[in-house]
């Protein structure tokens, strides 16, 4: 049941060269303008350490408090692919992992973005992994 | 709240109670998880009783589903912000 299910694949074309796409990911302060920032948040604080096993920690600041975005990276291919581990721990211990493709196309290039393991496998059998989940979309939803 | 139902079905004042918040605020809450489908109310007399309402697979789907939306707005901001530098002419 769960294979394909578990996985979050999202493709986009950008009218900008792979370099530029590669480098929003990795520079701090082009980062900092859009990369977890929520619409009623604020970064705070965005360290980027760019090098394999190097970790990041992007700080938005919400209505509801800090909400801490950290990971580490795990490849880095300048600017093919990109492969980071992810996790929000105020909504969820689960360490996912976030993958980035990026090939040219046309004059800009595109980028597929697989996000694995979003769904701990615990919480098939346990009512309180749902209940963790859910409480952390419900307080994604009033955020 | 929904860690408070996932033990069984609870009145909304029962919700209220562990937050300190007021009646109107935890049916306020109430009726922004049923709109999104996670929770599911029934009369029981004159109170209503809470009860959660997705299937675990239900329940993952919207999880994923939250995570795409959480993607696709974040490459929104992305493309804006590509687009901005280009017109300022700006990191070609």
């Amino acid at each position: 049941m769960k294979a394909a299910g578990q996985v979050i694949r999202i493709t986009r074309h950008f009218d900008a060269s792979p370099e530029r796409v590669f480098d929003a990911w990795l520079n701090p302060q082009t980062a900092s303008r859009w990369l977890f920032t929520d619409p009623k948040g604020k970064i705070t604080r965005c360290e980027i350490d760019a090098r394999v096993g190097g970790k990041f920690l992007i700080v938005d600041t919400r209505a509801v408090g800090d909400v801490d975005h950290v990971g580490e990276y795990l490849e880095i291919d300048r600017p093919r692919r990109l492969v980071f581990t992810f996790s929000v721990p105020r909504y969820s211990p689960q360490q996912t992992r976030v993958t980035l493709d990026i090939v040219p196309s046309g004059k800009g290039c595109e980028l597929t973005l697989t996000h694995e393991n979003v769904l701990p496998e615990w919480t098939e059998q346990t009512q309180q992994g749902w209940a963790m989940i859910l409480g952390a979309l419900e307080e994604s939803l009033h955020a | 709240m929904l860690r408070a139902l996932a033990s069984g079905d609870r009145h909304i004042g029962e919700l209220a109670a562990p937050f300190r918040m007021s009646f109107a605020a935890a049916s306020k809450h109430v009726r922004v998880l049923e709109e999104a489908g996670l929770l599911r109310r029934r009369r029981d007399g004159r109170r209503h009783m809470c009860r959660i309402e997705p299937s675990p697979l239900a329940a993952a789907e919207r999880w994923l589903r939250f995570y795409e939306r959480f993607w696709n707005s974040r490459l929104d901001a992305l493309e804006a912000l590509l687009k901005s530098e280009d017109s300022k002419g700006s990191l070609k």
